[in-house]
């Protein structure tokens, strides 16, 4: 016994402290169940936030809003993929540049809004996914997230240079008829219903056989095999789910800006801001996403205020995520619940 | 066949100059398990020192090369320290690694651009824009310089790694991070000189790529891809084989290029990334990875 503790004293001090964390959080939530109160009340205002717009006009706050919960989504859906399976994907906007163009193309061509066509854009991006997915997946690690950003410049060029989609200037799609007050209300409500399915997912797959198996990969894909995960559906399956809700708010989004352009959807800030919020908020954490996603568009908005020009902003966003990645891995949920600090409307996993 | 010649010394050309783009890349990667995404923005900087030498002082982009190259020297070591040498403890260091390139590689792209904005330059000495002749054929003496020049310093890297104590150590490194620590090899100072080395080249390949490209600050997002597909195809960490991989898709896109239009030529690069790295991931002349 003395002698392991001598050889590496690291080693046994880290499988030391991993127990306690874990036999913790046994005891934690055994302790107390998941605060459904506070989910509710959280829901029911976003539900009532519209509200607003018969007292004044609050299009600037409806906007934040909804910007925000693309995010959740979009983030939420990355990390099934990025934090519970250990993929890290910096090419993830390829699917919502997909979603955009189907939903999108389909109401330029045949004016069926996207909010109908939305769940259709979300397939569509998911059997790319997996189709992608197939081949991608079977790389590991740093091969993987280099193909990834091969990817994203191959769709980008790609949708650049297709005629049918308008190239590089994209397609301007019909303006709503509402009136400007009740504009934004359907795609918000749209976008709600997206984060809300997405971050439901997102919990229930971790509460799954299928989120243990994808876990379970994450920590050690070899050993996952051995003790009979399929993984390469397990990975390819994780990477549809997650492409669908991408390609999901992609759709919504198109027809909101009004307008498809390969230069919204297909930056690398879009897919940058995915595993930034994740890994900020907590990367394979249920809630981690949300609370990076807050966090990373009220500090945007600061920024577009005081600073303006975008190009500090990819500066800033840089130097957050060196910040984040050297001084705080685990990012605001993770850190708090190997603290056990963390409050519990946040504790989901 | 004139014109089959004329495409393949254009790419060979521009294959000396990729090459040298590339093989700081390899040698980081080879050294320390680094995949270096920030390399490209790094490239970018040193193409900014060296317009600027040329457009306030007048001086010539291949006299300011050395320059460049001991401006981004610096800045690669002090990289090392502020960044990956803290990391090079954690047990998904490669993983890790790429996601903090990648945040650099936006840092660096931020603040050039936020200080020069994103428009397109370019050095124009007057060679670049001058050819010689040989019948119908013409050889762009921008891009023939640039080469050349490109070969000579990839020569001097191999040597130094060839015959010198530094070189040995770094090889050594380079093939059993372990037992050459066992052997008495300092491998942090290893890997610190060699990161300093890598992000030095990209600044002389930054003074050539000002003059044969034009650049601006985001544009070393297309470029990451395709230097990856060069260092992925002679094999990752193999300098020789960076090299020959770069000499080889060079004249494949150039040939792609003047049949299927200029767009076409860099997706050859972006597919053969991917064709590469699923049939056969350990590159031409690498060996079979212990993890890929």
């Amino acid at each position: 016994m003395s002698d392991t503790s001598t050889q590496n004293p690291d080693a046994v001090a880290d499988v030391l402290s991993a127990r306690e964390a874990y036999n913790a959080g046994l005891a934690r939530s055994g302790a107390r169940g998941r605060s459904w109160t506070v989910a509710a009340i959280v829901l029911i205002l976003l539900i009532a936030l519209p509200a607003l717009q018969f007292v004044g006009n609050y299009n600037y706050a409806l906007h934040m809003a909804l910007y925000t919960l693309m995010y959740v989504a979009m983030a939420s859906s990355w990390n099934i993929l990025g934090g519970y399976t250990g993929y890290v994907s910096l090419g993830h906007n390829v699917f919502f540049c997909i979603g955009g163009y189907v939903s999108g193309m389909i109401l330029a061509k045949m004016g069926v809004s996207t909010l109908i066509t939305a769940p259709l854009a979300g397939l569509v991006a998911a059997a790319v996914g997996v189709g992608v997915g197939t081949i991608t997946l079977r790389m590991r690690g740093p091969t993987f997230i280099i193909s990834s950003i091969a990817l994203l410049m191959i769709v980008r060029i790609l949708f650049d240079n297709w005629g049918y989609v308008g190239g590089a200037n994209g397609v301007t799609l019909p303006v709503t008829d509402l009136d400007v007050r009740w504009a934004k209300i359907p795609y918000y409500y749209a976008m709600l219903v997206i984060a809300l399915l997405a971050v439901v997912a997102s919990y229930r797959i971790k509460h799954s056989k299928f989120g243990l198996g994808l876990r379970a990969i994450s920590q050690d894909e070899v050993k996952a095999e051995s003790a009979g995960i399929d993984t390469a559906t397990y990975k390819v399956a994780a990477f549809a789910v997650s492409a669908f809700f991408v390609g999901m708010t992609g759709a919504i989004w198109g027809e909101y800006l009004t307008y498809l352009r390969p230069n919204i959807f297909l930056i690398i800030l879009v897919a940058a801001y995915m595993v930034l919020m994740c890994i900020i908020g907590g990367k394979g954490t249920v809630t981690g996403p949300i609370v990076g996603a807050i966090l990373i568009v009220a500090f945007n908005e600061f920024f577009a205020a005081t600073l303006g020009a975008s190009e500090i902003n990819i500066l800033a966003t840089g130097l957050i995520m060196v910040l984040v990645l050297l001084y705080f891995p685990l990012g605001v949920v993770g850190t708090l619940a190997q603290k056990g600090r963390l409050p519990r409307f946040l504790d989901w996993d | 066949m004139g014109h089959t010649l004329q495409i393949l010394i254009l790419g060979l050309c521009l294959g000396g100059v990729y090459a040298l783009m590339a093989c700081g890349l390899s040698l980081v990667f080879g050294v320390m398990r680094i995949v270096n995404l920030a390399h490209p923005s790094l490239i970018i900087a040193g193409a900014f020192i060296s317009y600027w030498c040329f457009t306030l002082f007048g001086i010539d982009p291949i006299l300011s090369l050395p320059i460049s190259a001991a401006i981004l020297f610096v800045i690669g070591l002090i990289l090392y320290k502020l960044v990956f040498e803290k990391e090079a403890r954690s047990a998904k260091y490669s993983e890790m690694t790429v996601l903090l390139t990648f945040a650099v590689a936006m840092v660096v792209d931020g603040a050039l651009g936020a200080m020069f904005s994103n428009t397109q330059r370019v050095t124009s000495p007057d060679y670049a824009t001058d050819a010689f002749f040989f019948g119908t054929i013409f050889l762009p003496k921008g891009q023939l310089y640039a080469g050349l020049i490109s070969i000579a310093i990839i020569i001097g890297l191999v040597a130094f790694l060839r015959y010198t104590r530094l070189g040995y150590a770094i090889r050594a490194t380079s093939q059993n991070r372990a037992a050459a620590e066992l052997l008495g090899v300092n491998v942090n100072f290893v890997s610190l000189i060699s990161f300093g080395i890598g992000v030095g080249l990209a600044g002389a390949a930054g003074s050539l790529v000002s003059f044969v490209f034009s650049f601006f600050p985001a544009k070393h997002w297309e470029w990451i891809a395709i230097l990856m597909s060069l260092v992925v195809l002679g094999g990752m960490g193999s300098v020789q084989g960076t090299v020959i991989g770069a000499f080889l898709l060079a004249v494949i896109s150039a040939f792609v290029g003047a049949y299927a239009g200029a767009t076409w030529s860099t997706m050859t690069f972006f597919v053969a990334l991917f064709v590469i790295l699923l049939v056969r991931p350990q590159g031409l002349f690498g060996e079979k990875p212990e993890h890929v």
